[in-house]
């Protein structure tokens, strides 16, 4: 009898000090606003995050997502769409977080290594299958009669990359010659016949619409349209020269304070650096930053002439102001 | 759209391969080929067509809802934006009023008016006919960041402009709101119900006489219990009976305290409960009296200066004034239980208030000269009020404390009548016994707080009426009111004696007053 009490005020002890654990468990909300091809990816990564996290924590973690074109999304973000990291197309879009609504502190590229790029892709070319009008090379996309599909460079992270890897191509070609290479973009965007606000409409555009000779397209989507969403229905055309895309991520400071999500957000683009996340980053088309992802998938990559940003175009703030901004180069050549 | 250029482009392919010679040769495989191509050119041109479209119309879309939104509707004019959380709106309220007395005086008796001329021999002036335009407020109101809600709401009838409501809510949450600025203090019930939505053409004495009418304040109030207890307390710079504050500085640094409960608890229910609500309301002052100002301006308009008000018939004419030397002196009280009842055509309210208001009396009247408060002539006046109202909706709508939307406008074109209701009211108000007697003597002629040949002591009213609602916005009112007075009148135009005996009652007022209301 007295055992009999003994143990059931051990086992009241027990569940009155397992009590407050369980209690403290909580349901978390993370919002990540990211551009517009990275649906898939982060569908993935979210479920194998909220699963570690709550293997970890004991919270359960719910991550919500936004897609859009990756200029559109930063401005969302300082108009007050309070998320809780950015996952961006491009680190120019990133800084604006900082520039326009100071919700990030100026030098947050150097708080996750590889300037808080945990992935990499660049700029391929789609074909229709048996690439009829034989695309081989930028060059090709200027001949009259192509059409070309790439998305708006004012709102589009994705369409900034296409424009700077035609650019640098034409900018080597012709020595250097900035009138011939402006020329020579200025060709390219006049055989594009309808220019979309993000990269996953310009998909829409030549996958499921049936427009268009040739997708402009990130590896990655590339990848996804051709395995995916249209089996041997397209062709990957490897440039000769294409550029390093380095899509950045990071913790949207002021928001994630005001949620008291900091820490959960941290660790979220943390997961992204792990054996895991890269292995998904991978799987989504992603070139994975951590060597040993990335030569185990290797061989899914072709490998490419990367020109980088940095050194063909003097960074991100350089090539935005010279190119896209009002005035800029693209405003001067392209002709609605 | 897309079915559109689609049938176009066949339409268009078609006639092409029809009428072309191309097809008498159409095995010759060169023409074939420019043919294909043709097709396929024109194919990517419809495609692009359509895809812009398609494009134009998500833009469309995006853009609209990040557009703010115009509202036009007979609610009101207003912008509001994409999300809702940041309004503004633009609404007003109008009623042209008639007032037509049978019988009546216009004022308390012996009150000279030279605009009016002689007094009778009874010492009074009767009470005119008159049109007037009672109420002239537009109103501009609005929300920011979702929870902070604005009001103003300027007068312009009265031959003045004033502010009658000027306030800022913060809906921090359903429990907790804060209202501050000029507003209605949550004291009486039909004070608290809307201007354009009273069922008379006058609220009733309780609401008129003794109960506060706009005061500047703050006041800290919400919603408990599901939404069925509602609670409000308040600090305001305190108004006198009936008073409508001033949107100045006070004249004392004394502060009155409101507070109200009031409970709906079968709101929820579908059964003939469920429009009961009831409950209980108060306000406290403590003031000293004037010392030294004019105290010649006791009009009931705003805040007298000798800290009193005059109190008004249904018809709006002077029934009683407070005597040149009293003064209010010390605290003001009042309560106010009070209840309203809906079950389908019918309505109901009722409400009592009673103030306890003390008074002293000064040594010196004069204008601008310094006053006493003479020795041992303070005393505590107790008046109350009470009225009950009803209402019949005959149109088959249901009553509410709000507005009435008629089931079927008026149109004579497609045979619509409004809604039509029947309303009725009793309504008193009596003044304490000792407001006509002195202190100490017992005296009706010196020394007392106002004079029993003048002024009534009390005034009671029938009401009856009908309202015809011509849509939601425009409103026709017609009363008919019977007022009958204990006191208030002598024998011509002497003064009163000491012993009260040649104290008579003021005359009957009947009076009918209709009103043409327009409010969005």
């Amino acid at each position: 009898m007295k055992k009999s009490l003994l143990a059931i005020a051990v086992l009241a002890a027990a569940l009155s000090f397992a009590a407050p654990i369980t209690a403290s468990a909580k349901d978390i909300t993370l919002l990540n606003v990211s551009y517009d091809p990275t649906r898939e990816l982060y569908q993935d990564f979210n479920a194998a995050f909220s699963k570690y996290w709550l293997a970890k924590t004991g919270d359960k973690v719910t991550v919500k997502a936004s897609h859009g074109g990756s200029g559109k999304q930063a401005r969302a973000i300082i108009d007050g769409l309070d998320a809780d990291v950015a996952t961006l197309a491009l680190a120019y879009d990133v800084d604006q977080l900082h520039e326009k609504g100071k919700l990030i502190p100026k030098d947050w590229q150097k708080r996750l290594s590889h300037n808080s790029s945990p992935y990499t892709s660049t700029i391929v070319l789609l074909v229709r299958k048996g690439n009829p009008k034989g695309i081989k090379d930028w060059d090709d996309l200027v001949k009259p009669g192509i059409s070309v599909i790439t998305p708006n460079p004012k709102t589009s992270g994705g369409a900034r990359w296409n424009y700077l890897a035609a650019w640098a191509f034409a900018q080597k070609k012709f020595g250097g010659d900035e009138a011939k290479t402006k020329e020579f973009v200025g060709k390219l965007l006049k055989n594009v016949p309808v220019l979309d606000t993000g990269a996953r409409g310009s998909t829409t555009t030549f996958v499921e619409r049936g427009i268009g000779d040739v997708l402009l397209a990130w590896e990655n989507e590339a990848f996804l349209a051709q395995k995916e969403l249209g089996v041997g229905k397209f062709e990957i055309i490897v440039p000769s020269l294409s550029i390093l895309a380095e899509p950045p991520v990071t913790v949207v400071d002021k928001f994630a304070k005001k949620h008291g999500t900091e820490a959960v957000a941290k660790a979220y683009l943390d997961y992204l650096y792990t054996e895991e996340g890269q292995e998904i980053a991978a799987k989504n088309y992603y070139r994975p930053t951590l060597e040993s992802v990335a030569k185990k998938y290797e061989s899914q990559f072709p490998k490419v002439n990367l020109i980088k940003i940095d050194d063909a175009f003097g960074g991100w703030q350089k090539a935005q102001k010279t190119h896209f901004s009002d005035g800029g180069t693209f405003d001067q050549i392209y002709q609605k | 759209m897309q079915f559109q250029y689609s049938k176009f482009a066949v339409a268009l392919l078609s006639a092409g391969i029809l009428s072309s010679p191309a097809i008498a040769n159409a095995n010759d495989s060169n023409e074939l080929e420019e043919l294909r191509a043709l097709v396929q050119e024109l194919s990517q041109k419809v495609k692009i067509i359509e895809r812009k479209d398609e494009i134009n119309e998500e833009a469309a879309v995006a853009a609209k809802k990040e557009s703010p939104v115009v509202k036009a509707s007979a609610n009101g004019f207003g912008l509001e934006s994409a999300d809702g959380k940041n309004s503004i709106k633009f609404s007003g309220l109008l009623q042209a009023d008639y007032r037509s007395y049978q019988d009546g005086a216009n004022d308390v008796r012996n009150r000279t008016n030279t605009r009016a001329g002689s007094l009778d021999a009874n010492g009074f002036h009767d009470a005119n006919d008159t049109a007037l335009l009672r109420r002239i407020r537009p109103t501009i109101q609005g929300t920011l960041f979702g929870k902070y809600d604005f009001r103003f709401t300027p007068e312009f009838a009265g031959g003045s402009a004033s502010a009658v409501d000027a306030y800022i809510d913060a809906r921090l949450d359903p429990a907790f709101k804060i209202r501050a600025g000029k507003y209605k203090p949550f004291v009486g019930l039909e004070r608290l119900q809307g201007g354009s939505d009273i069922k008379f053409v006058e609220r009733s004495y309780v609401t008129n006489a003794i109960l506060p009418n706009r005061d500047v304040g703050v006041s800290v109030y919400g919603d408990v219990f599901g939404d069925k207890l509602s609670y409000a307390v308040g600090v305001n710079n305190g108004v006198v009976d009936g008073g409508n504050a001033t949107t100045g500085n006070e004249f004392d640094g004394s502060k009155e305290v409101t507070a109200r409960l009031f409970a709906t608890p079968f709101k929820d229910d579908a059964n003939a409960l469920s429009g009961l609500g009831f409950g209980i309301a108060g306000t406290y002052t403590n003031i000293d009296g004037e010392r030294n100002l004019d105290f010649t301006n006791t009009s009931a308009a705003d805040a007298t200066r000798n800290g009193l008000p005059s109190y008004l018939t249904d018809g709006q004419q002077t029934f009683f004034r407070y005597g040149s030397a009293s003064v209010a002196d010390g605290k003001r009280s009042r309560i106010t239980p009070q209840a309203s009842y809906y079950y389908g055509p019918l309505g109901l309210i009722t409400e009592y208030a009673r103030v306890n208001q003390d008074v002293s009396l000064l040594t010196n009247t004069t204008s601008n000269a310094p006053s006493v408060i003479a020795a041992n002539s303070s005393k505590t006046l107790s008046h109350d009020a009470w009225q009950v109202a009803v209402s019949y909706l005959l149109t088959g709508e249901d009553a509410s404390f709000r507005g009435v939307k008629p089931k079927n406008n008026f149109d004579i074109d497609k045979g619509g009548w409004g809604a039509w209701e029947l309303v009725a009211r009793y309504s008193e108000i009596n003044l304490d016994s000792d407001t006509f007697k002195n202190k100490n003597t017992g005296s009706f002629s010196t020394g007392t707080y106002a004079n029993l040949s003048e002024s009534a002591k009390s005034a009671k009213s029938w009401t009856a009426g009908v309202n015809w609602y011509l849509n939601q916005n425009a409103k026709v009112q017609l009363n008919y009111s019977h007022t009958s007075f204990d006191g208030g009148a002598g024998i011509g135009i002497t003064a009163v004696n000491a012993a009260g005996t040649n104290i008579r009652d003021r005359q009957s007022e009947n009076a009918l007053l209709a009103r043409f209301q327009v409010a969005f």
